[in-house]
């Protein structure tokens, strides 16, 4: 079952880069930053998943010598980098607006200035 | 003694630039009150690491703090870790005095433009992430302050509204950015399914000698990662996009403080984490990535025809050198690696800050226009002639004093290895020198010497509030290249130990002897010893300086001087080619100084020039392949 995870979560990535190597239109190059992030997320809370674990949270009522967690640390990270990734995102389109009002365009072969 | 109060130091110097970053927001349009707050919590956190020179470098302590005191428990780190070696505190002191520096620059630099209340909330942000990067003891804190600098980073490149290609560098900076965050956090979360710990101490005394698969992709990854944010090789690009967008000050921290956090990531990944850098494979992967780096930028910086971009790629170039001697692994390499971060911090520096006075006082940077400034602004072109020759390595100065150091380190590796390829790494590093000294002499004659254009007749020389950070930097520049034996001895020594010694960083977070029960050996690489193959004598050299600028002096008295602006036909340039009277006058422009030597490499030229194509899906496509080929490189390999 873990493994579906793993080959999604990097199947997900190399989407994104991708579809950042190939497609011209700077607002699917920010989508496919944000696919590169979404798969990182999910190979990180896999990564702290365990079979059959409980919410990591103590309640010590209801705690029996059974009972085991899923890792919460990676859960920690995950959601700092989900914080991160929509920063990321707003501040990319913030930059596209700012781009296409200067340039006209939306196309990345077209925003060359910069160059040699 | 007892250093119990230093303990809270390191993370009072990060917390002092977050605090004030805000406190500046609420400053508002009140722009005395925003300049002392500014001013203040950068000489706090300059004044902080100070004090930590003399435990921390003179006495060998190593300074832990455990965030919220969580201590480790039984041998696991549970909580969050401040830690301070010499090593990070020599990036740290850095950083400090980089940022404070540019800072005061900026107070007059930045009236120019409309907004001035973001600008330093995001400069001292990108300040604290730098700081927190530095003097962390935990990955995945090191992954967010990356964030942080490279938001404030972007930010600040974008920032100046009417520099038309501002939003264009931010965006290519920020998705070329990405892929190196993306590496990072990616090499972050393997190591942290093999180890279950982030503490760098607890990672470093597990991982080595228990590389599997996984260990080898999590170490290309994060390789990749930092090597991406120190501008290496294939991310150069967006370097020099970077530095020719973003206000000079900020460029001054881009290109010393914030390709130093990648250096510092390398070291810390290579040499610490997975200890991978005792291995001939990993030696030769960074010293080959070091003189690709060093040669292609500065055969690019030789084409542009824009100050900032040109220095943006010489910038590089430097990193070029560091990250060589980073690869030689012997403890000469190292420090002879550190001693060229912190030069190149302080000439760099400088230089973008000159270049900061000439767009300040005449608007352009764009090589072709400007021309015989040095009669309007006589000092800023004595600091650029400082900075000039310091990035060249002509002594005295301090680029020498390390060049010379790193010259040594990779002979010594030739002789010891016995291999060619070393050999030909020095002359490699001799030959950028060379071509280094070469394009800042056209950019000296293009702007500084030469016609001054009937335009530029009323400039004036800056204000004195940015005059005296140049200065300041000018005389570190001349300070740390006429006393190399005092700063291998206070600095680089305990920095270059810290590489080597990993064993005292982990007994030093997780209790003492800790390192010898989980690693099976806590001996490591070289022992920490500097032995020179010669040592250099400022003195004699200054001496030798000094007779041969007098006799430069005088020879170029004797001459006659055309005095005041001359208006320039058209042609007057071609005119010298075909017998024109007005050859006499004619500026010799950036383009024509080295016309033949440019005619015969055009192939070469050409095509790096085509390479730089400046589409982010190029760029794209660059980094994803560096990251490629380093990962298969090390399944190949280790």
């Amino acid at each position: 079952m873990m493994l579906a995870n793993y080959i999604g979560a990097i199947a997900l990535i190399v989407i994104g880069f991708y579809a950042m190597i190939v497609k011209h239109d700077i607002i699917k190059i920010v989508i496919g930053m944000g696919i590169t992030d979404y798969g990182l997320n999910l190979l990180i809370v896999s990564i702290g998943f365990n079979e059959g674990g409980t919410a990591p949270i103590f309640t010590f009522g209801e705690l029996t010598s059974g009972m085991y967690f899923v890792d919460p640390v990676p859960q920690a990270l995950t959601l700092t980098s989900i914080v991160i990734g929509a920063c990321v995102t707003a501040m990319a389109l913030a930059l596209c607006v700012r781009l296409y009002k200067e340039y006209g365009t939306l196309d990345s072969r077209r925003i060359r200035r910069l160059h040699g | 003694m007892t250093y119990e109060i230093f303990k809270h130091f390191p993370v009072l110097a990060i917390m002092c630039y977050f605090v004030g970053a805000f406190i500046v927001t609420l400053a508002g349009k009140r722009r005395m009150l925003r300049n002392v707050v500014a001013g203040a919590v950068m000489l706090i956190s300059l004044s902080l690491l100070l004090s930590l020179v003399v435990p921390v470098m003179v006495d060998g302590q190593i300074i832990t703090y455990w965030m919220g005191n969580w201590e480790p428990v039984e041998g696991y780190a549970i909580g969050i870790a401040i830690e301070v070696d010499a090593l990070s505190l020599f990036f740290g002191l850095l950083v400090a005095i980089a940022v404070a520096l540019a800072g005061f620059y900026s107070f007059r630099y930045i009236t120019q433009d409309d907004a001035n209340g973001p600008f330093f909330t995001l400069f001292l942000m990108l300040s604290g992430g730098v700081m927190g990067i530095v003097l962390s003891g935990d990955l995945f804190n090191i992954y967010v302050m990356l964030e942080v600098m490279t938001f404030a980073a972007v930010g600040l490149t974008a920032f100046r509204s009417w520099n038309p290609n501002a939003r264009e560098a931010a965006f290519k900076y920020l998705v070329v950015g990405s892929i190196g965050s993306t590496c990072v956090l990616l090499g972050t979360a393997l190591v942290y399914a093999q180890c279950h710990t982030l503490n760098l101490a607890q990672i470093s005394a597990m991982l080595p000698g228990n590389m599997n698969p996984t260990m080898v992709f999590a170490f290309a990854m994060l390789f990749t990662g930092f090597g991406c944010k120190s501008f290496m090789f294939p991310f150069q690009p967006i370097a020099a996009d970077a530095h020719g967008a973003a206000p000079s000050s900020v460029s001054v921290l881009i290109s010393g403080v914030f390709t130093k956090t990648g250096v510092y990531g390398i070291i810390r990944v290579s040499y610490f984490l997975f200890r991978t850098m005792g291995l001939t494979s990993m030696q030769t992967l960074l010293v080959f990535i070091g003189c690709v780096s060093m040669f292609v930028c500065v055969t690019m910086a030789l084409n542009q025809h824009d100050f900032k971009r040109l220095l943006a790629f010489h910038s590089i170039s430097q990193i070029g050198y560091i990250l060589t001697a980073l690869g030689l692994c012997s403890a000469l390499g190292i420090a002879g690696g550190l001693y060229h971060a912190i030069n190149h911090t302080l000439f760099k520096g400088l230089l973008f800050l000159t270049a900061g006075a000439v767009l300040y006082a005449t608007g352009t940077t764009y090589l072709e226009k400007l021309g015989g400034l040095a009669r309007k602004m006589p000092q800023t072109a004595a600091l650029f002639m400082v900075g000039a020759f310091s990035i060249s390595g002509i002594p005295p100065f301090n680029g020498f004093a390390s060049k010379w150091m790193i010259y040594q380190a990779t002979y010594e590796k030739a002789a010891e290895t016995g291999s060619i390829g070393y050999a030909l790494v020095t002359v490699v590093c001799v030959v950028t020198s060379v071509l280094t000294l070469a394009s800042f002499i056209k950019v000296g004659q293009s702007v500084f010497f030469g016609q001054l254009p009937l335009e530029y007749e009323n400039v004036k020389e800056t204000p004195l509030s940015m005059r005296i950070p140049m200065w300041i930097m000018a005389a570190l520049c001349f300070l740390t290249g006429l006393f190399p034996d005092l700063m291998v001895e206070y600095l680089l020594g305990p920095a270059t130990a810290a590489v080597l010694d990993t064993a005292r960083y982990i007994d030093a977070a997780m209790g003492a002897g800790y390192a010898e029960i989980v690693a099976n050996s806590t001996a490591y690489l070289a022992e920490p010893v500097l032995v020179f193959a010669g040592t250099w004598d400022p003195v004699s050299w200054l001496l030798l300086f000094v007779i041969v600028m007098c006799a430069v002096t005088l020879v170029s008295l004797a001459g006659r001087r055309s005095r005041g602006a001359l208006t320039l036909a058209d042609d007057a340039k071609h005119a010298t080619f075909f017998g024109g009277e007005e050859a006499e006058f004619s500026h010799v422009a950036s383009g024509d100084l080295f016309w033949g030597f440019k005619h015969n490499l055009r192939g070469y030229l050409n095509f790096m020039s085509r390479a730089h194509s400046g589409i982010t899906n190029d760029y794209v496509v660059w980094g994803v392949c560096a990251m490629a080929v380093i990962t298969v490189y090390c399944f190949i390999f280790m």
